[in-house]
């Protein structure tokens, strides 16, 4: 099996840099990161990562911007989309759900948990 | 991990899927017994979940029969009933646990994970370790599908290594484990087999350093590359994973401090230095901004505390545009709050996780946090991590998340509450033992406390210590760690002892002040112990004197650490009697490796002293003493004892016929069925030649021979799946029981074994219960 390729979306460089060190370490998957909305619609066209971890407030584009924006296009359409959020609300969540997002990852995630919860959310066991 | 759930009440059923489903357990369901009975026969289980009351084939009588077919995974029984009686029927038909309707989901999940972790131990039949495999009962080993031919001794280190796979061996160490004993080499071999495995490792595309050398130790699996796996989301990152991530995440959380202070710090400026209610719309989205993103990280890094504050900053911010005096003050004491909790140091990141988890775990309930302060300081000395809660409901809480090994009760504070949280554990978490501690020593609050469930009482005044020691005799005995007690009156040496020897799985128990030496070395029960020699009151060479001059701890190995290696303290020490010197300051490794040795060395003795090597059960020397402390018991608590002696039917003709080889064999079998086919505190023992004997404790006769008939049935239907030879092998048993057959154990087993002649007379291959029928017992014996 080849390792997930995931690409995490964040303004803050440390919350990017702990996302990445959680999910290589923890499971072994590759990493990379996006630091804005536009950026993360340009390496998830190229990269095709296996998931995405959208923050949700981020300066410029929010995440459900990009996410509108991802689903427009159609080279981005099929990749799952997580959103990693402080706000994780039961509107949010159903919010999230009716547009057809994965689901949500609470911040601040477990360090040790996260990548269980992202393989649970995609159905990767 | 693959869980079966028998269940017939469908919402019950369903509830356990689902929750057990969220906890990443693949469920499976069977309404009534027979289908409980089909699925476990065609899969593979690592536990069950089984209710007693079931249509077609009930909870008990489907244990007993999947336990007579040697099948082994945990099983935990869901009973609407809870008194002794069942529970113990229960248990007896071979369920491991038990649970009783309505039961609470937290302790659930932990039943679920305590047997799951057990039956790993046991069971665990394929060893793997990576892309590295190995199947016992073939001797098969791959390596990603790829098979290895290997060498007897090779085969028998790899072996050695995935069942030990976080331990480092030393080469004697190996030779001691690997070779047999009359045909010691030196420690060359081992490096010669080692390499000799390496390439072998090498060839089908392992990793050349699979097998790791650990520089001035040993060798030892080095950990399979990260990548390389996929995590299943079910289980916990390897310990070593999670100490590479928890360092990984300290050092980026030094590099950015700076960034996290900045944030900090516009808090402090929106907040402090300009009222919020003049923060332009930039100034105060920029704030918002901040509080939103520490709220989102900080718990991450450890400062779960952190992130609540910074959570309710943002809140604040967002919420209010203009704000009272009141708002205002209250929005600057957040922030300080933020940050002076970010000053300290991450509490998760920095202290060694792995130890603290290891540590056997005391909850204090005391409604005064000063009284119990002492405790915890004194907790530290005998290796135990204690917490306080001075509320009920922090209590509560406390257990929920990770349950205790010992909860000692004040009773003095609040004793409503006190006594409400002592029910509820009873209620809740029935093997949980609670200590309770009060200055009521009166009858009446005795009886109250032994009403509400209360496992020991301990009247004050009492020091500390004491309380310790009585906590320590509850906690739960099967913790196998090898124990260290380190005797030195220099803290910082005992800190480092501690800080290197807990990593390698030993517990260690440090003292500063030697008075206090003989009641901890009795409370403790070390393996070893470790002796500074000047100390204030008593010297080292005082206490290992007196350690020797004690018939029961005489053979305590006894380790120096000085500061002198002059001839004439070397000479000292070991005239009083020490095993080993090693002079300060201390070197990891080296201290490390004589200490492993050491217990190797006594782990290894005790083993050929008690354990009969052919068949692996133990010797009679050592099962007699084991049975007599059983019998003991039965005469305290007033319980039935029952005795079984079996023999090998013919014993004689399968070695004629086949050849001793076969007939060892057969013994071993046997040896091995009965440990498995019996309940892990029953005693199982070879007493020569083809005769064992068993001992099970809480049992009367009746219980025993329906027991043994089940096993007597179990092994002659394995028998005839595995023919060892032509000759069908049986076994006869003559099975007694305390106290009305006898009051010792000597009375018993000669009556067991009249039984059992009587067995063979009637026909061999049965299970009889001694009947006092005069001079019929007396009969001869028939010719085996």
């Amino acid at each position: 099996m080849t390792a997930k390729r995931i690409l995490v979306v964040d303004n803050e460089p440390y919350i990017q840099e702990v996302a990445q060190i959680c999910l290589e370490m923890v499971a072994g998957w590759q990493v990379s990161t996006a630091s804005s909305g536009s950026e993360c619609l340009i390496k998830a066209a190229a990269e095709q990562p296996d998931a995405i971890l959208l923050d949700v407030m981020m300066p410029e584009m929010d995440g459900l911007t990009t996410y509108k924006e991802l689903q427009a296009n159609q080279a981005t359409k099929h990749i799952p989309v997580i959103f990693l959020t402080a706000k994780v609300q039961p509107a949010d969540r159903r919010r999230y759900a009716q547009l057809g997002m994965k689901d949500a990852i609470a911040k601040p995630f477990d360090p040790l948990q996260l990548a269980s919860q992202v393989a649970t959310t995609l159905g990767w066991n | 991990m693959r869980i079966l759930v028998v269940e017939d009440d469908e919402f019950i059923a369903n509830a356990l899927d689902l929750v057990l489903s969220e906890q990443n357990y693949a469920v499976e369901i069977a309404a009534d017994g027979e289908s409980g009975w089909e699925l476990v026969q065609a899969y593979e289980y690592d536990l069950i979940l089984l209710d007693v009351m079931l249509p077609k084939l009930d909870g008990i009588e489907l244990c007993r029969r999947v336990r007579s077919q040697g099948y082994k995974m945990p099983i935990l029984l869901l009973t609407g009933r809870d008194s002794s009686h069942d529970k113990a029927i229960g248990l007896d038909a071979g369920a491991d646990d038990y649970l009783v309707k309505p039961f609470d989901q937290e302790e659930l999940f932990a039943r679920v994970r305590a047997l799951l972790r057990r039956g790993n131990t046991s069971v665990s039949p394929v060893l793997e370790w990576g892309e590295l495999r190995l199947d016992p009962s073939s001797c098969e080993v791959t390596y990603s599908g790829r098979s290895l031919q290997l060498t007897p001794k090779e085969y028998a280190l790899l072996e050695l290594f995935l069942r030990n796979n976080r331990r480092v061996f030393s080469c004697s160490a190996i030779l001691d484990r690997v070779w047999s004993f009359d045909k010691t080499p030196g420690e060359e071999a081992v490096r010669t087999q080692i390499k000799g495995l390496r390439q072998k490792l090498k060839a089908v595309g392992a990793p050349a350093d699979l097998i790791e050398t650990v520089y001035g130790i040993g060798y030892r699996l080095k950990l399979p590359s990260v990548n390389k796996l996929t995590l299943p989301s079910s289980e916990e990152p390897s310990e070593q994973t999670r100490q590479q991530t928890l360092t990984a995440l300290a050092g980026v959380w030094e590099r950015f401090q700076g960034r996290v202070n900045e944030q900090v710090t516009l808090l402090e400026q929106a907040t402090t230095q300009i009222l919020p209610a003049q923060l332009t719309v930039e100034q105060r989205h920029h704030a918002e901004q901040a509080a939103h993103t520490l709220a989102g990280s900080l718990g991450t890094f450890g400062f779960a505390a952190g992130s609540q504050l910074a959570r309710k900053i943002e809140r604040s911010l967002r919420a209010k545009k203009s704000m009272s005096q009141t708002e205002t003050k209250h929005l600057r004491e957040l922030v300080a709050a933020l940050r002076r909790s970010i000053e300290l140091t991450p509490p998760e990141l920095t202290t060694p996780v792995t130890v603290k988890q290891e540590l056997p775990q005391l909850l204090i309930f005391n409604s005064d946090r000063h009284l119990a302060e002492p405790l915890i300081a004194e907790a530290g000395v005998w290796g135990i991590q204690a917490e306080i809660a001075t509320q009920l409901e922090t209590a509560r809480k406390a257990i929920a998340l990770s349950p205790p090994q010992v909860v000692l009760l004040d009773l003095d504070g609040n004793t409503a509450d006190s006594l409400a949280l002592l029910v509820e554990l009873k209620h809740r978490y029935p093997s949980l033992p609670v200590l309770v501690h009060s200055n009521q020593d009166n009858l009446m609050t005795r009886l109250e406390v032994a009403r509400c469930g209360g496992h020991a009482f301990l009247p004050k005044p009492v020091p500390p210590a004491k309380v310790l020691q009585a906590v320590t005799q509850l906690l739960p005995k099967e913790a196998t760690a090898a124990k260290v007690m380190v005797v030195d009156d220099d803290p910082q040496i005992l800190a480092t002892l501690r800080s290197l020897l807990e990593p390698w799985g030993l517990r260690t128990i440090c003292i500063e002040d030697p008075r206090r030496f003989w009641e901890t070395l009795e409370a403790s029960a070390p393996d070893l112990l470790i002796l500074d020699i000047n100390m204030p009151h008593l010297s080292g060479l005082e206490l290992c004197q007196i350690v020797r001059q004690d018939s029961h701890w005489c053979g305590l190995p006894i380790l120096f650490l000085t500061a002198y290696s002059d001839a004439n303290t070397v000479n000292q020490v070991f005239a009083v009697g020490a095993d080993d010197f090693v002079s300060k300051p201390i070197v990891g490794p080296e201290l490390v490796n004589r200490i492993m040795n050491r217990l190797d060395r006594i782990e290894l003795l005790r083993n050929l002293a008690e354990i009969d090597s052919l068949t692996g059960v133990a010797n009679r020397h050592k099962s007699t003493q084991d049975l007599e402390r059983l019998l003991n018991l039965a005469k305290r608590h007033h319980q039935p004892f029952c005795l079984a002696v079996l023999d090998i039917d013919r014993f004689k003709l399968v070695n004629d016929t086949c050849g001793h080889a076969v007939g060892d064999t057969v013994l071993r079998q046997l040896g091995q069925w009965l440990l498995h086919s019996l309940r892990r505190e029953d005693i199982v023992a070879r007493w020569g030649g083809e005769e064992f004997v068993c001992g099970l404790y809480g049992m009367t006769s009746q219980d025993g021979v329906q027991r043994l008939t089940d096993i007597s049935i179990g092994w002659q239907q394995q028998q005839s799946t595995h023919p060892q030879c032509n000759i069908p092998i049986t076994f006869s048993v003559g099975i007694v029981h305390y106290p009305q057959h006898g009051a010792d154990l000597e009375s018993l087993y000669r009556a067991a074994d009249k039984a059992l002649y009587r067995a063979k007379k009637n026909g061999r291959g049965r299970v009889v219960a001694f009947k006092e029928t005069g001079s019929s017992d007396q009969l001869s014996v028939a010719s085996d």
